[in-house]
């Protein structure tokens, strides 16, 4: 289905006018638009860009300013009841159009305007609000679905819209009639204009930017003699004839205004593909295109593919031969030639090095060749902007910083960088520069191994390493917080003070653990004393916490960090010694009150002393300066009270191992209470559960335990011992088998039986092996299917 | 030699003799490699169809691979097509050579037994006992054949061959000649231009050979996958249906959803994943569109014969357990997961699922 649609003409004769469609970022629209300046000699250039964006034009045009570079946008957009940032990009590339347009402008001293509605305008955003960055150059999704497109492809043999492209536009860089060739877009965009509804026009903005084009058309053709040249995405061309128009909107000033800077951008973030929504994909290939222009594109196929093979030289992947990346640009040019282009066009290039440089089977999906072939047609330079561009001084300290370090600043490519924290000042001030760029959300940084403080994991490593990328939004990230900071440190702390403002949102019972680990962050981010700002807020909320278990987990995380100290550059720890007393004195507070913990409480209850026992053992190997001596008392008091068998057997082993009694006290208990009455056989082994999850030990250091168990076990009657076992076996479980085999030999000694026969090898014939492991195969089978695997 | 009358299959050639005429004549005079009876374009038309001088589309699914496939034969790298069975390799392998060359024929047959003589030459014995080595004693293999006359060999299933009877083409591919010792110190076919191997195969199939990286650098590689598209998948499937059906004169209703049936359920177990993206386990068994064809039409042909006409589901579940039963036991337990559980859900929606789904739960799938 073709549309019959008109193209809108060229020229406007009457108004002398040139309305002058473009595809953004198309080499060959910025190729035959260098043609037509020259022969038009225009008196004023217009542009479709955001209105606002005029007084960034001299940056755009100052000599120093390298593509790809972009404008950005920050709005706070109210929403829901709360505000929202919205970052915008408005990119330019060396082979955009608009960049070509603004750089004559000022080699001829004429005019170059922007003629769109203001980068805040709702018809500029309109859509999706909660999307992720946006690009504020126009959607190009038409040119590459709808049914226009689709049937041309058919028609032309192409795979998509962008190989229609390619081969309609791209091929006719070096054609000498401009003219032809604009009509040409012109009719093309106009056709895929036919195919989309004036309602869809009107609900994504096109119609009120359009209407905001012609009144901006109006006014200046009204101010400027002679000729005057539009450029215009395509599809808004035909809008433009039409010389009615409106009021002008004029941007806002002051609080509903956006702040724009130009950026520095990167190649990666034009790739289409990277779901900006503007651009050609792999914009590297076009960039290589925009270079062999003035060849007409005569040596593209060599440059790209002895540039591909020459680059995977550089990397772990095979490098073909000699006679490979010859077959590959003789294939290349073979399919131009079949295709009916006259040099080989993107497509060509990935399809030549597709058939010679795999040689193997490709399986559906993609193989890793291709996926570099794509990394490298995409690029991965990123573009310079001047002094002048008044990059926010943070974002200019930051990056001196980064360079200092060694970091690499100038390319978008990720790295690996490795770093000997321990021994070298130097990395371990990387180390922080890392830690501090991943603290304010800036995606420069991930670390993939290295020593974790702040868990207890992995301290035997002496290096950590990090992947590393300088992207576009890592400076888009570090211009949002030049609003509030002008040096890293500062841009920290609003950063800690934001997140810290934020832990009130979450759980009581977590925002003690969350402040805790917002304060290692902190420090190893290398905040220094500033980060002890966060340590109030640990304060306060361990002292309004109820629970025992959070407690307990929040002050073992302190101590750890206390042992630390030295590599988190914790100078002074008097802060930190006082919540430590403080939460320890909390803890003891509380327990005694475990006393009165109800039944499903109980489980956690055994789990937190546990781990309190665990704490109390680092507090003592670590020197932690905490009153371990205050402990007896409190458990003294919890003691006192009526408690839950487990909890009795968990208190006992406590007094046990602090000596406070004697093991023949335990035996005594042990027996009353596996001999006792209880309905629930469960019950009578309650005690000895809390034994064991407290001090397992003591089954082996302690005999008394065995020797009571012994005799209850000897005395029960067949039926009792049978309805004892599972619950004997319940209670046994928390053991590993080393501990297992230990206790069985502790009892096979007391009973006087050889403790080489406890160990009893059960054969199973290999046909019975091969039957369960069946089973066990069908069964795993029948789980996937249910989706329970 | 009598005359053939009439045979199953005509090759590629004789079967669109007409067509091929036709671009001939339209391609007068414009440019091609040496040695080529079309022009790489028209080679191009007769693959992938043209309205205009009423060629038909015989190969689908992947234009971009035609491309590659021809401008490769014009180079001094053969062809290899890989991928999995019934993925109609040999089907491009064999147009492309009826419309480079003008013949499908010069073909060698990969398998075990195949050797030397069959890649280079062989001997008619009691002329060479009479006469001793002469040009009249030889039996040119296809392989010579072509090079003589210039022409395009195919080699299929070259994977079947042992690694030493492959490489017996390495020197002819690089070095384009093929020494005759036996006929004197200074016999030597040299190739024709317009001479190149196709060679099909199948790396990972069982009971296969590896290649070796110096035949492999003499090939550019181009990989035939299944079609992933399934509407396009059971539009082609009625096609050949009724390719099959009109010269048999047999006639049948309700084969559209019954092939949407049959696609759906192929491209599921060939994928390991449904449409609603449920994963299950892949049967071993190949369910290429080859197969489902074959499924389809023995399926028509049960409908027609022993039934009223009409293909319902339950034709389908009879005919699919071959197919699905060829390789393993394995893959019946897999099919019978696939209809208790995927079946089933879509037996309640539609009357040919349903029907199916009956069918296949009283089949014995181990």
């Amino acid at each position: 289905m073709t549309p019959q649609v008109d193209a809108p003409p060229l020229r406007d004769s009457a108004r002398d006018l040139w309305i002058v469609p473009i595809r953004h970022h198309s080499p060959a629209c910025a190729s035959q638009l260098e043609r037509l300046l020259a022969e038009v000699a225009p008196a004023a250039i217009l542009i479709e860009g955001p209105l606002d964006f005029e007084p960034l034009i001299e940056q755009v045009c100052d000599p120093r300013t390298r593509a790809p570079v972009a404008i950005v946008v920050l709005r706070d957009v109210e929403k829901g009841g709360g505000t929202r940032r919205v970052v915008s990009y408005f990119p330019f590339c060396n082979h955009s159009p608009e960049l070509i347009a603004l750089q004559t402008a000022k080699a001829r001293g004429i005019q170059a305007r922007f003629i769109d509605l203001p980068s805040t305008d709702a018809a500029m955003v309109s859509g999706d609000e909660d999307a992720g960055d946006r690009s504020l150059v126009g959607d190009e999704t038409p040119f590459d679905v709808g049914d226009y497109v689709t049937a041309l492809a058919r028609e032309l043999g192409c795979r998509d819209g962008n190989e229609v492209w390619d081969q309609l536009f791209e091929a006719r860089i070096a054609e000498p009639d401009w003219a032809r060739f604009f009509a040409d877009v012109g009719q093309y965009c106009a056709c895929i204009r036919g195919a989309v509804s004036a309602e869809t026009m009107g609900r994504d903005g096109t119609l009120a930017r359009e209407a905001q084009m012609r009144a901006l058309i109006a006014r200046h053709r009204a101010a400027i003699e002679g000729p005057i040249v539009v450029l215009v995405g395509g599809f808004h061309a035909a809008a433009l004839i039409d010389p009615a128009h409106g009021k002008v909107v004029e941007p806002k000033a002051g609080a509903g205004a956006g702040r724009s800077y130009l950026v520095r951008y990167g190649m990666r973030q034009l790739d289409a593909l990277a779901g900006y929504g503007a651009g050609l994909a792999l914009p590297g290939f076009y960039e290589r295109l925009w270079q062999a222009r003035e060849s007409g594109g005569a040596s593209l196929a060599l440059d790209l593919i002895t540039g591909f093979a020459a680059h995977l030289r550089g990397t772990d992947m095979a490098a073909p031969s000699l006679p490979v990346v010859l077959n590959a640009v003789e294939q290349a040019e073979r399919l131009a030639a079949l295709r009916g282009r006259p040099f080989p066009a993107r497509d060509d290039i990935v399809d030549a090095v597709r058939s010679s440089f795999i040689k193997d089977e490709i399986p559906l999906g993609d193989v890793p060749l291709l996926a570099e072939l794509r990394t490298w047609l995409t690029g991965s330079a990123i573009g310079d902007v001047p002094p002048s561009a008044g990059s926010p001084p943070l974002v200019e300290a930051v990056r001196e910083k980064a360079r200092g370090l060694g970091f690499t600043v100038a390319d978008g490519e990720r790295r690996t960088r490795e770093l000997d924290i321990y021994r070298k000042p130097r990395h371990r001030e990387a180390s922080r520069l890392c830690h501090a760029l991943a603290l304010i959300g800036s995606g420069f940084a991930q670390r993939t191994a290295g020593p974790d403080f702040r868990n207890d994991a992995g301290l035997d490593r002496l290096h950590e390493i990090w992947s590393v990328c300088w992207s576009p939004q890592v400076e888009t990230r570090l211009i949002e917080l030049s609003e509030v900071a002008d040096t890293l440190m500062d841009a920290l702390a609003a950063v800690l003070a934001e997140k810290l403002a934020g832990l009130a949102e979450l759980g009581r019972g977590h925002s003690a653990l969350a402040a805790i680990d917002l304060y290692a962050a902190a420090c190893r981010a290398g905040l220094g004393e500033a980060a002890e700002a966060v340590l109030d807020a640990v304060e306060r909320h361990v002292l309004d916490d109820p629970e025992l278990a959070s407690l307990v987990a929040a002050l073992t995380d302190l101590v750890l960090l206390r042992r630390s100290r030295d590599m988190l550059d914790i100078a002074d720890t008097v802060t930190l010694d006082r919540i430590m007393a403080a939460t320890w004195r909390r803890i003891l507070t509380l327990l005694p009150e475990l006393a009165w913990s109800g039944e499903d409480q109980l489980r956690p209850a055994i789990a937190a002393l546990a781990d309190l026992r665990g704490l109390m053992e680092l507090a003592r190997s670590s020197a932690a300066p905490l009153d371990l001596g205050l402990f007896d008392e409190a458990l003294a008091r919890l003691g006192e009270a009526e408690l839950d068998p487990m909890l009795a057997g968990a208190v006992t082993a406590f007094a046990i191992t602090g000596g406070q009694i004697a093991p023949a006290a335990l035996g005594q208990r042990l027996r009353g209470e596996l001999a006792s009455g209880y309905v629930d056989p469960a019950d009578r082994l309650a005690f000895l559960g809390g034994v064991i999850a407290i001090a397992r030990e003591l089954l082996w250091t302690t005999p008394v335990i065995i020797t009571a168990l012994n005799d209850v076990v000897a005395g029960a009657s067949e039926e009792d011992f049978v309805a004892l076992l599972p619950h004997l076996r319940l209670a046994l479980m928390p053991l590993d088998p080393r501990e297992t085999d230990r206790l069985a030999s502790e009892v096979a000694d007391l009973i006087g039986a050889d403790p080489n026969r406890l160990a009893t090898l059960l054969e199973i014939p290999e046909a019975d092996l091969a039957a369960n492991l069946a089973l066990d195969r069908e069964l795993q089978a029948i789980l996937a299917l249910d989706g329970l695997a | 030699m009598t005359e053939q009358t009439e045979a199953i299959r005509r090759p590629a050639e004789q079967r669109y003799a007409a067509e091929l005429a036709a671009l001939a004549a339209d391609d007068a005079g414009s440019p091609r490699p040496a040695g080529w009876r079309l022009s790489p374009r028209a080679v191009r038309k007769f693959l992938l169809g043209d309205a205009r001088l009423g060629i038909t589309r015989k190969f689908y699914g992947d234009d971009p691979l035609a491309d590659r496939a021809i401008v490769s034969l014009m180079s001094q790298q053969g062809l290899m097509l890989v991928g999995e069975p019934g993925t109609a390799k040999s089907l491009l392998s064999e147009l492309l050579a009826a419309a480079v060359c003008g013949t499908s024929a010069l073909v060698v047959q990969g398998s075990a037994g195949t050797t030397e003589d069959h890649i280079r030459y062989g001997w008619n014995y009691a002329l060479l006992l009479a006469e001793g080595p002469s040009e009249r004693a030889l039996v040119p293999s296809p392989v010579l054949n072509a090079m003589r006359s210039g022409r395009i060999v195919r080699f299929e299933e070259i994977t079947r061959c042992p690694p030493e009877v492959q490489d017996a083409l390495i020197s002819i591919l690089s070095e384009k000649a093929l020494a005759l010792p036996e006929l004197g110190p200074d016999a030597v076919a040299m190739a024709a231009p317009g001479f190149n191997v196709i060679a099909t195969a199948n790396l990972r199939d069982r009971g296969v050979h590896e290649i070796s990286s110096a035949l492999k650098r003499r090939f550019n590689f181009e990989t035939v996958h299944p079609i992933s598209d399934p509407d396009f998948e059971r539009e082609l499937v009625l096609k050949q249906l009724a390719e099959r059906l009109e010269p048999a004169g047999v006639v049948v209703r309700g084969e559209r959803e019954v092939a949407d049936l049959l696609v759906r359920t192929f491209q599921d177990l060939r994928t390991g994943r449904t449409a609603e993206g449920v994963n299950l386990n892949r049967p071993d068994a190949v369910m290429s569109t080859a197969e489902a064809v074959n499924v389809l039409h023995a399926a028509a042909l049960e409908a027609a014969y022993l039934d009223d006409g009409r293909l319902s589901g339950v034709h389908i579940a009879r005919q699919i357990q071959g197919v699905v039963l060829k390789d393993s036991p394995e893959d019946g337990k897999r099919l019978r997961a696939y209809v208790d559980h995927i079946v089933k859900e879509r037996a309640g929606r539609s009357g040919v699922w349903k029907e199916f789904y009956s069918a296949a739960r009283s089949l014995k799938l181990g």
